[in-house]
C-alpha cells in the first residue's frame, strides 16, 4: 500500500529515508487559489516549506492559514463545493492535481487538529490504526512501531503501563501528543499542525513545543497558530496571512522585529487582529 | 476602579415599579409551577393505577403452567408457552431483518447523503413510516405477502415487525452518527483512511451505545405490537414453530383472551400483559444503562 513512501528500511520503527538537502523546498506552493463555493479564500499564494524546518503561519481569524493546511492534505475533498487551483508541488507531484491518490498523499502529509481527536479505542489501537492502513506489520513489528512513535511523541513514559486502556482516559495534553504520535507512526514526510495547543494548558503547550523542536530533525512541519510568541519560539520561518493573501514570509526573528510590509508590522505589534 | 463606574447611565429606575414587577413575576411563576405539578401528579396517578392493576391481576394469573403449557380450551388449565415462544421468535427475527437495513439506511443518510435530494426524500419517507399507524403496516404485509402466498404465517409477522424496526433504527443511527464531531472524521481521513473504514471502524465505534440503544428500543416497541400481527401471523392456539404457518404471540393472545367470557382466559391475558410489560421494562433499563455508560 505504501508505494509512495520510499523507505530504504522497512522494519518496525526505524526511520530512514533518502536524504533531501535541508534548505530545499519540501513543498513549493505557486499561484495557489482556493474557493469555498464562489468565495475565494486563498489568493495566489506563493510559499515554500523548506525541508525539515518549521514554517509558522500567523494571521487574524479567517485569513486563510488553516485553509492552506487543509489544501495541503486535500482535506477539502471531503466537502463538495470546495476546490483549489494552482500548484503545490511535492517531489515533482502537484498535490492539488485531481488525479492524486488521496490516501497515500495523506500518509505522506499528516495532520494534527486543534482539538485532540483520540479514537474511541485503546492507546495501542489508536497508533496501530493508522499504521495498519498503509503497512502490513507482524505483531512484534507493530509493538516496536507503537513504542517508537509514542517515544517520538514524548508520551511513552506516561502510557507504557496502560497501552491497552482507552485513550479517552488521557488528559487533553496527553491526547494531543497521542494524536501527534499517531501521525508520526504512519511515517509521514510533512506534518501539518492546526493550532495544536490552543485547547491545552501552558505546561502541555510547552511539552508540545519542545516536541515540535525535536521533530523537525526528521519532518517538515507547518504550524498554524494564533499565538505569536509560539510562532517566534517554534518556527524557523514565519508567514503572515491576511484576507486570503500571503503577505510576507521571512525568518522568524526578522518577521517579528523588522517586517517589510506595513500590514505585517501592524499585526505583530498588536495594532489589529 | 474609577468613581464614574457607580453612575449607571440612562434614565433613573423607578424602584416601586420594579418591585411590583418582581411580585407579579413571582405570582406567575407560582401559578405555572402549580399547573405543571398537577398535570404531573395526574399522569403519575394513572400510571400507578395501571401498574397496580397489572401487578395484582397479573401475578394472580401467573403460575408455572403459564410457561410450560400452550394455550388450551377454556377450563383445561392452559398456559401461554406457544404465545411466549411465538413472540420471542417474531421479535428476534423481525429485529434481525429490520436492524441491518435500518443501520445501512441510517448510515447512508448520515455519511453519504447529508444534503442530497435523494437523502432528504429517504429521510422524509422514513419519518412517515415511523409515525404510520401499525395496523397499516399489517395490512400492507397482508396485501403483498399473506394474500399472494395464500395464508397467514409467522414469517409475514416477522416482516411486519421488521417494517416497524427499520424507521426507528434509521432515525437513531443517523442521529447518533451525526453527533460525531467532524474533527474526528477528519482525523481518520487525515491518516489516509478510506471513507468506508472511517465509518465502519471509527464512527460505528464512537456511536455504538446510541445505535444499540435505538435497536433495543425498537425491540421493546415490536414485542408489544398487536395490530401488525392480526393480519399477518394471525395467532395460533396450538404449539407451532413453523414460520410458514400462523404463529401465536403474546399481544394477539391477550387481545383474544382479555375479551372472552372465561375467567381462566382473562387471568391468562393479565399474566401475559404483565410478562410483556416486564420484558419491555427490562429492555428499556438495559438501553438506559448503555446510554448512561456513554457519559
Amino acid at each position: 500500500m505504501s508505494t509512495t513512501i520510499e523507505q530504504s528500511s522497512t522494519h518496525g520503527g526505524v526511520q530512514t529515508r533518502p536524504e533531501t538537502a535541508i534548505n530545499t523546498a519540501k513543498i513549493d506552493i505557486e499561484n495557489l487559489d482556493f474557493f469555498y463555493g464562489e468565495h475565494r479564500a486563498l489568493k495566489s499564494i506563493e510559499l515554500k516549506l523548506p525541508n525539515r524546518q518549521v514554517t509558522g503561519m500567523i494571521g487574524p481569524s479567517g485569513c486563510g492559514k488553516s485553509t492552506l493546511l487543509r489544501v495541503l492534505n486535500r482535506m477539502y475533498d471531503l466537502y463538495p463545493g470546495q476546490r483549489a487551483t494552482g500548484k503545490a508541488m511535492m517531489d515533482g507531484q502537484n498535490i492539488v492535481d485531481p488525479g492524486v491518490d488521496l490516501n497515500s498523499l495523506r500518509a505522506r502529509i499528516g495532520m494534527v487538529f486543534q482539538k485532540p481527536t483520540p479514537f474511541p479505542m485503546t492507546i495501542f489501537e489508536n497508533i496501530a490504526f493508522g499504521v495498519k492502513l498503509h503497512e502490513k506489520l507482524s505483531k512484534s513489528e507493530m509493538e516496536e512501531r507503537v513504542e517508537w512513535s509514542l517515544n517520538r511523541g514524548a508520551l511513552w513514559g506516561e502510557v507504557k503501563d496502560r497501552l491497552h486502556t482507552s485513550a479517552m482516559g488521557l488528559s487533553g495534553g496527553q491526547q494531543q501528543r497521542l494524536c501527534i504520535a499517531r501521525t508520526i507512526a504512519v511515517r509521514p514526510e510533512v506534518i501539518l499542525l492546526d493550532e495544536p495547543t490552543s485547547a491545552l494548558d501552558p505546561i502541555s503547550t510547552l511539552k508540545i513545543e519542545e516536541l515540535i523542536d525535536e521533530l523537525k530533525n526528521d519532518f517538515t512541519i507547518a504550524i498554524v497558530t494564533h499565538n505569536m510568541q509560539q510562532a517566534a519560539r517554534c518556527a524557523d520561518q514565519v508567514a503572515f496571512f491576511y484576507l486570503g493573501e500571503m503577505v510576507e514570509v521571512a525568518p522568524a526573528a526578522q518577521l517579528f522585529t523588522a517586517p517589510k510590509e506595513k500590514r505585517t508590522q501592524d499585526y505583530v505589534t498588536g495594532r489589529f487582529g | 476602579m474609577s468613581a464614574t463606574l457607580s453612575v449607571i447611565p440612562g434614565p433613573a429606575k423607578d424602584m416601586n415599579a420594579s418591585l411590583a414587577l418582581g411580585r407579579k413575576r413571582k405570582r406567575a411563576n407560582r401559578i405555572v409551577k402549580t399547573l405543571c405539578l398537577t398535570a404531573t401528579g395526574l399522569g403519575l396517578i394513572f400510571l400507578a393505577s395501571i401498574l397496580a392493576t397489572l401487578l395484582s391481576k397479573g401475578i394472580a394469573g401467573l403460575s408455572l403452567t403459564v410457561f410450560t403449557t400452550s394455550t388450551l380450551p377454556p377450563g383445561s388449565h392452559g398456559g401461554l408457552l406457544n404465545a411466549i415462544v411465538g413472540t420471542l421468535i417474531q421479535t428476534v427475527l423481525g429485529a434481525a431483518i429490520g436492524t441491518p437495513i435500518g443501520l445501512m439506511v441510517g448510515t447512508y443518510l448520515a455519511e453519504y447523503a447529508r444534503d442530497s435530494a435523494l437523502g432528504n426524500a429517504v429521510r422524509f419517507v422514513s419519518d412517515i413510516l415511523l409515525s404510520a399507524p401499525s395496523i397499516l403496516i399489517g395490512l400492507f404485509v397482508y396485501q403483498i405477502v399473506v394474500s399472494p402466498l395464500g395464508g397467514f404465517s409467522g414469517f409475514a409477522g416477522c416482516l411486519a415487525l421488521a417494517l416497524i424496526v427499520i424507521p426507528i433504527v434509521v432515525r437513531t443511527t443517523e442521529d447518533m452518527l451525526r453527533l460525531i464531531p467532524s474533527q474526528l472524521r477528519e482525523a481518520v481521513i487525515g491518516l489516509g483512511a478510506p471513507k468506508w473504514k472511517m465509518i465502519v471502524l471509527i464512527c460505528y465505534r464512537a456511536a455504538r451505545e446510541g445505535i444499540v440503544t435505538g435497536i433495543l428500543l425498537a425491540v421493546a416497541r415490536i414485542s408489544g405490537e398487536t395490530a401488525p400481527l392480526l393480519f399477518t401471523s394471525l395467532g395460533n392456539l396450538n404449539w407451532s414453530l413453523s414460520l410458514t404457518k400462523p404463529m401465536a404471540s403474546l399481544p394477539v393472545t391477550i387481545y383474544q383472551y382479555a375479551g372472552s367470557a372465561f375467567q381462566d382466559w382473562v387471568d391468562l391475558a393479565w399474566a401475559g400483559a404483565l410478562l410483556i410489560t416486564a420484558a419491555v421494562l427490562a429492555v428499556n433499563i438495559v438501553a438506559r444503562t448503555l446510554l448512561r455508560g456513554r457519559k
